[in-house]
């Protein structure tokens, strides 16, 4: 096995463990033998964050388990992220992700983020208590196709289908799909408010984010256009 | 069986002895914006002014006719008093820890300088405990008073900060018990606080769910506090615990606990199989669809299912919406009184 393949699959295993220093260690060395930045995270940091993700839908794995390996993926994607960046790789798309006005909970959402960055999606955080307007204003700016609203108590679901009439009430709905999750959220509630989607955990999220850009590619290429965003190289 | 008071009906409930019928309750927050209309009150006066807090407690009773109140309608008041920034100013939101001391390691894990008595004089905690006071002296023995206290785990939450909590359960397992440790005497003290104002028993939360974290970290980490604390409240203590939470029930029935609230992410049948008759059951209508969104026949149904299925107490799963109807709470309350029950047989429901 060559180094590089050792590289790949120690990023893996450490990735999966929680391992931040090792995961620092092993992206550095890999940036220092000359892999490709994208090999290295599409090789080892994000099949690792993927497969934590599918432990967690199987109920094997917990949040503390997502969060340490998240923890370790960041380790990596503070190196891999400039030099990411530097190549030229386009992001898949923007998506603005928030939690709602009045919850203060925001790991499901963070842990969304870090999922979708590694994809290859540009993550706008908007954070905690977000009012309708800051979300207004961040999709005029931004023009994400994908929103992804979070909350985390029963007392604080109503505020998803506010975001989702304030966005109507703005003439935005048609521009951006949205997506919602948080512990009490239902795909039935989901659709009872008129979201989009319902990602009941990060992969899901990342699963959902993806198709919809597969859509959108293309309906753009069937309507004689260029795919809506070029998917990152693999290495 | 003649006609039981509220107070009577649920605590027999919470015995496991017969009942007239099954008590309908307010475990945590009822709170609402149609009731806060109904009795004057909202928030945030209602969650920061005894008589203003009390006064919409009642009207879990005098208006939506449920056999018990409970005036802590947020979560925020051990927060606030160890040392959480909160902003108690919103007249739509139910307030939350917005800051959290313990997240910069570098802070020593204390409690504040002169705890118990600087506690329990804060002004947010002594708004619950005389909020009590007033209920007991506005209701007597007739209606059920619950108080509520956050455990050790929440209150390492709301300390802590969630998300460092989490991590450290893995990466730093002594600082986490360090955190328990610290935080156990809290909810001992406020919870003997409360029943000597006046509360019959007592609403524990402790948000060891399953949506978070696995069963046998309840069981390593929580389960030989629960053990050791709740033996220490003179009183009933209801255990409340979000989400997904099967798999945990049979930890709970060894904490010592009277009674477990329980979400509808638990079908009500399986966790009366889990409790086994070791720890009676509150629970499980659902929020964010049946009672938000549906109406009052879709909450009795529930409620039904409920009541069939052997649940002793029925409540809404969690904190109501504030924009739930009244009608929907008190659907519940018909579904119970539907249940009218002679000896130990059940009327035919009206």
């Amino acid at each position: 096995m060559s180094r590089e393949e050792e590289i790949r699959r120690a990023l893996f295993e450490h990735t999966l463990g929680g391992h931040a220093p090792e995961v620092k260690a092993l992206t550095e060395e890999g940036i220092a033998r000359g892999m490709d930045p994208a090999d290295l995270l599409f090789g080892g940091l994000m099949p690792a964050l993927e497969e934590v993700g599918r432990r967690f839908e199987r109920g094997d794995y917990f949040v503390p388990e997502m969060l340490v390996s998240a923890k370790a993926m960041q380790a990596g994607m503070a190196i891999l992220r400039p030099l990411l960046a530097r190549t030229g790789a386009k992001p898949l798309a923007t998506v603005v992700m928030l939690t709602v006005r009045g919850d203060l909970h925001d790991i499901g959402k963070n842990l969304c983020n870090i999922m979708l960055e590694g994809a290859g999606f540009t993550v706008v955080d908007l954070g905690t208590n977000v009012p309708a307007e800051k979300m207004l204003a961040a999709v005029r700016e931004h023009r994400p196709p994908i929103v992804g609203f979070s909350a985390f108590l029963t007392t604080t679901m109503p505020m998803l289908k506010a975001n989702l009439d304030a966005l109507a009430r703005e003439g935005l709905r048609e521009r951006v799909k949205v997506m919602v999750g948080g512990a009490p959220v239902t795909q039935e509630y989901a659709e009872k408010i008129g979201a989009d989607g319902y990602a009941p955990d990060a992969n899901a999220a990342v699963r959902l984010a993806r198709r919809w850009m597969e859509e959108r590619g293309h309906e753009a290429s069937q309507a004689g256009g260029a795919p809506a965003a070029a998917a990152p190289g693999r290495g | 069986m003649r006609g039981m008071t509220s107070k009577q009906r649920f605590l027999a409930a919470l015995r496991g002895e017969p009942v007239d019928r099954p008590p309908a309750a307010s475990i945590v927050s009822v709170a609402t914006y149609e009731l806060m209309d109904r009795v004057g009150p909202h928030f945030p006066a209602a969650n920061v002014e005894p008589e203003a807090m009390a006064t919409l407690a009642a009207g879990a009773h005098e208006v939506i006719g449920l056999d018990s109140v409970m005036p802590i309608f947020s979560i925020a008041q051990e927060a606030v008093a160890l040392g959480c920034e909160v902003d108690w100013s919103d007249t739509s939101m139910m307030p939350n820890p917005a800051t959290h001391p313990w997240e910069d390691r570098s802070v020593e894990m204390r409690l504040p300088d002169g705890f118990p008595d600087s506690f329990l004089e804060d002004r947010y905690v002594r708004c619950a405990i005389e909020a009590i006071r007033l209920l007991k002296k506005h209701f007597g023995d007739e209606v059920m008073i619950l108080g509520k206290v956050m455990g050790p785990w929440t209150l390492s939450y709301h300390l802590y900060n969630v998300q460092e909590f989490l991590y450290d359960t893995l990466m730093d397992p002594d600082r986490v018990r360090r955190s328990l440790e610290v935080l156990k005497v809290v909810p001992v003290v406020f919870a003997r606080a409360q029943l000597e104002a006046g509360a019959d028993a007592i609403v524990w939360a402790d948000h060891a769910t399953g949506d978070l974290v696995r069963s046998t970290m309840y069981r390593d980490f929580l389960l030989p506090y629960h053990q050791e604390l709740v033996p220490q409240v003179p009183a009933p203590v209801i255990l409340h615990c979000c989400g997904p939470t099967l798999d945990r029930i049979r930890f709970f029935r060894e904490a010592g606990f009277a009674a477990f609230h329980f979400e509808s992410q638990v079908p009500p049948e399986k966790a009366v199989a889990e409790a086994a008759g070791r720890i009676r059951l509150a629970g499980n209508i659902n929020n964010p669809v049946t009672l938000f969104t549906r109406g009052p026949a879709e909450v009795r149904q529930e409620a039904q299912q409920a009541i069939d299925a052997g649940v002793d107490i029925i409540a809404p799963e969690c904190a109501v919406p504030l924009q739930t109807p009244v009608a929907n709470l008190e659907a519940i309350v018909d579904a119970c009184a539907a249940n009218r029950r002679t000896g130990h047989g059940t009327e035919a429901a009206s």
